[in-house]
């Protein structure tokens, strides 16, 4: 155990390990690509429909289950058939990226919506505000952090799921984890895990900052 | 310099098989209805003198359909002597699965024997059908053994596209070197550190790639790849019907980097008693190359399954009564 | 992209004997969750300082990629299924945990305290009193934990223990999508009776969140 750390240590620190196509900081940058990409076009199409349903309060089921549909896809599977479909191109990592966010997001966006207390919405009907004024300025405000949460979530998991962009021929830091299972190489292994997990960790507290300057000046119960 | 470490040998077996046992035990009569079967409980690898098949057999096979095919063909001839077969398929590459033999959780597995050689031993210089027989039984641990080999042979190859060929002059190996740094080379991940990969067309004829693009062996990416442009150097099998296919000029090996190939069936010795000896060694007596390169369309083109295709042609051989 | 329905009712049997290794799988690997679980979500919940660090713990371990965990206990548990039920066990506590402990704080202090006020022992407190309050949160958790792991299944097909993710493989290497996507659906379909199985379970076993007042 000890070995392998110390190994790991070794392979994190060495300089050419970090350079060139195959290098750790080239295989950071396309890790952070497909994770970025699929997480924002995951909210682009999960956040509407997300708001859409929690507005209007149809669909709710679809909603609270989408979720747990979301959890039981097999992403393996998932790119596979992509990929068999549509030949080698980054469509199979992409695709299933984003089924793998966007249930997370509608799941949680819907969810913060629904808790807003009906008797604030009706507040706000009463002093005047239109259906997309209280959506806006009333139930958007106070569902944020449900729906930062989801964000978050879905961030987490796409970035410690894009390792499968390896799987197809690609970059990114799953290129350690199954180029190292294949050659029998755990140090690479656990190097690529760790650099996945210190990305996931990092992308979260960054969101996490976001989130408490979207916030700032609410009393600390409504974040 | 990083080192590998051994996938089996960093924990006592004691300790190891205990906490397989925990888990198996503990999860077997949970699920007795639907278990398959825990393999890792029987035995300890370390071999006695007199092998017993009695308990029955586990082979492995690697991640890719031929190896699969060639795990249902012994499984067949091996029922058919009266011994219990379960085929584990698409376990991972050699690296991963001979480690896996070694420790105990299979006991027989189709392997190729230049590939095996080199794998045990990176200096052996044998390329020989019958000196790397020798050889491998002189650096096999005790407990493993392999068998007597097919007459089938199945080597890795080393294939460009005809654009490729005509552009860069392209007939042997040591052709690459004309393109030395312009081409990218394809090929399972394992490949990169292997003899018969990036290692040895660097040592034994100087080839050097721009990039090396980890695919599959054999398989859909790096057929794909190839047929595609994103590789220009793809290492595909000689018994892939996909190469005649495509008229990609498989590039010769006047210095025979790529040892023999027959098929040889490598096995736990404890598990090695003269049934199966027997059984395997008709099979292997059988066995062509190109009657593999057929069972390998079928189930590659005609999407038929493996084990059927086995069973079908054994049955035609007349390894297996009908 | 041809789907060869002749396949399906040709494979019932290899279809029935990988789906029985998927479930067998993802459900050891949720047995021992909850064995390992909560006993260490108690613990968590009764003393404070404990909290974060277990929570923070199995919230780690969720950013890491699941085929990494499979390839790095290969040295400990071989390439077996107990490698697949051993990594997914892992992710369910990440899961189970926190909503055990989360279940617990669901408990009214009044309730514990009239179980105490009558001579009950904190032991006896805790599964008669506490973690039968618990439930409906915890069982949650084992919603998503058993959902969860029958997804995970299938990444274990890398170190071919995959159960119905055997079929991706397959299907990958012969160029065959009918073989994926009966991997796919028997994985939801799986995933859907499961849950439902749990739901169920769950309501027979809090008849009093669901008691009419007559």
């Amino acid at each position: 155990m000890l070995e392998l750390l110390k190994n790991l240590a070794s392979w994190l620190t060495s300089g050419p390990q970090w350079s060139g196509n195959a290098g750790i900081a080239h295989r950071l940058v396309e890790h952070l690509e497909y994770s970025l990409l699929a997480t924002l076009v995951a909210a682009a199409i999960a956040l509407p429909i997300g708001m859409l349903i929690g507005h209007t309060g149809r669909g709710a089921f679809v909603a609270v289950n989408l979720a747990s549909f979301g959890r039981a896809l097999p992403t393996v599977g998932l790119v596979t058939l992509v990929f068999l479909a549509g030949g080698l191109s980054k469509w199979p990592v992409y695709i299933s990226l984003v089924a793998l966010a966007v249930p997370v997001i509608i799941t949680n966006t819907y969810a913060g919506m629904a808790a807003v207390d009906p008797d604030i919405k009706d507040a706000a009907k009463g002093v005047g505000l239109r259906g997309h004024q209280v959506l806006w300025q009333v139930e958007l405000p106070l569902a944020l952090p449900l729906i930062m949460t989801g964000i978050r979530l879905a961030t987490v998991q796409v970035i410690a799921t894009a390792t499968i962009a390896a799987y197809v021929s690609f970059g990114g830091l799953g290129r350690y984890v199954y180029d190292g299972l294949a050659q029998r190489d755990l140090v690479q292994v656990l190097g690529g895990a760790a650099l996945v997990a210190v990305l996931a960790v990092a992308a979260d507290l960054a969101l996490g900052g976001v989130q408490r300057l979207l916030l700032r000046g609410r009393p600390a119960s409504a974040r | 310099m990083k080192k590998k470490l051994p996938m089996t040998k960093k924990l006592p077996m004691n300790r190891r098989t205990a906490l397989t046992a925990l888990f198996a035990g503990a999860s077997a009569p949970l699920l007795a209805a639907c278990s398959s079967g825990i393999t890792s409980l029987d035995g300890d690898g370390s071999g006695g003198d007199t092998g017993s098949s009695s308990g029955g057999l586990t082979i492995g096979t690697a991640n890719f359909t031929e190896n699969q095919i060639l795990g249902y063909l012994y499984a067949g001839v091996l029922k058919a002597a009266g011994i219990k077969t379960t085929v584990k398929p698409n376990l991972g590459s050699r690296e991963i699965i001979v480690p896996a033999l070694k420790g105990g959780d299979i006991d027989l597995l189709p392997e190729y024997q230049g590939s095996l050689l080199l794998y045990l031993d990176k200096n052996a210089k044998d390329t020989e059908a019958g000196a790397m027989q020798n050889a491998l039984a002189a650096v096999l641990p005790a407990s493993l053994e392999v068998l007597p080999y097919a007459i089938a042979e199945d080597r890795d190859s080393f294939a460009v596209t005809r654009e490729t060929a005509e552009k860069y002059g392209l007939k042997t190996l040591a052709d690459l070197t004309k393109a030395n740094g312009k081409l990218v080379f394809g090929a399972a991940a394992e490949m990169q550190k292997r003899v018969v990969g990036v290692v040895g067309l660097k040592d034994v004829y100087g080839v050097e790639f721009k990039e090396f693009k980890a695919l599959d062996s054999s398989g859909p990416l790096v057929k794909g790849a190839l047929k595609k442009g994103d590789v220009d150097v793809a290492n595909v099998f000689t018994t892939d019907v996909d190469v005649a296919a495509n008229k990609w000029v498989v590039l010769e090996d006047p210095k025979s980097l790529v040892p023999a190939q027959h098929i040889v069936p490598l096995i736990a010795a404890r598990k090695a008693d003269g049934k199966v000896r027997k059984a395997l060694a008709r099979l292997g007596n059988v066995l062509t190359t190109s009657e593999l390169t057929e069972l390998n369309r079928l189930v590659d083109q005609d999407k038929k399954d493996p084990d059927r295709v086995a069973d079908a042609w054994l049955k035609k051989n007349g390894l297996v009564s009908a | 992209m041809t789907i060869e329905w002749g396949w399906f009712p040709d494979h019932i049997d290899e279809m029935t004997r990988l789906t029985a290794d998927h479930l067998s799988t993802a459900l050891s690997a949720v047995f021992f969750g909850l064995l390992i679980a909560l006993p260490l979500a108690v613990i968590a919940h009764r003393f404070r300082p404990l909290r974060g660090f277990v929570l923070g713990l199995s919230n780690i371990l969720y950013t890491i990629p699941s085929i990494a965990l499979f390839v790095l206990l290969l040295p400990v548990t071989g390439l077996t299924r107990t490698t697949a039920v051993v990594g997914i066990t892992a992710y369910t506590l990440v899961v189970l945990v926190r909503n055990t402990v989360e279940g617990l704080d669901t408990v009214p202090a009044k309730a514990r305290e009239a179980s105490t006020a009558m001579g009950a022992k904190p032991l006896r407190t805790l599964f008669t009193v506490e973690l039968p309050l618990a439930l409906p949160v915890i069982m949650a958790g084992v919603r998503v934990a058993t959902v969860m792991s029958i997804s995970l299944v299938s990444v274990a097909s890398a170190i071919g223990q995959g159960g119905l993710g055997q079929l991706f493989i397959d299907g990958f290497q012969r160029d065959f999508p009918t073989l994926v996507i009966a991997g796919v659906a028997l994985t939801l379909l799986l995933a859907l009776v499961a849950d439902a199985v749990l739901v169920t379970v769950q309501w027979l076993a809090t008849p009093w969140t669901h008691k009419r007042g007559a």
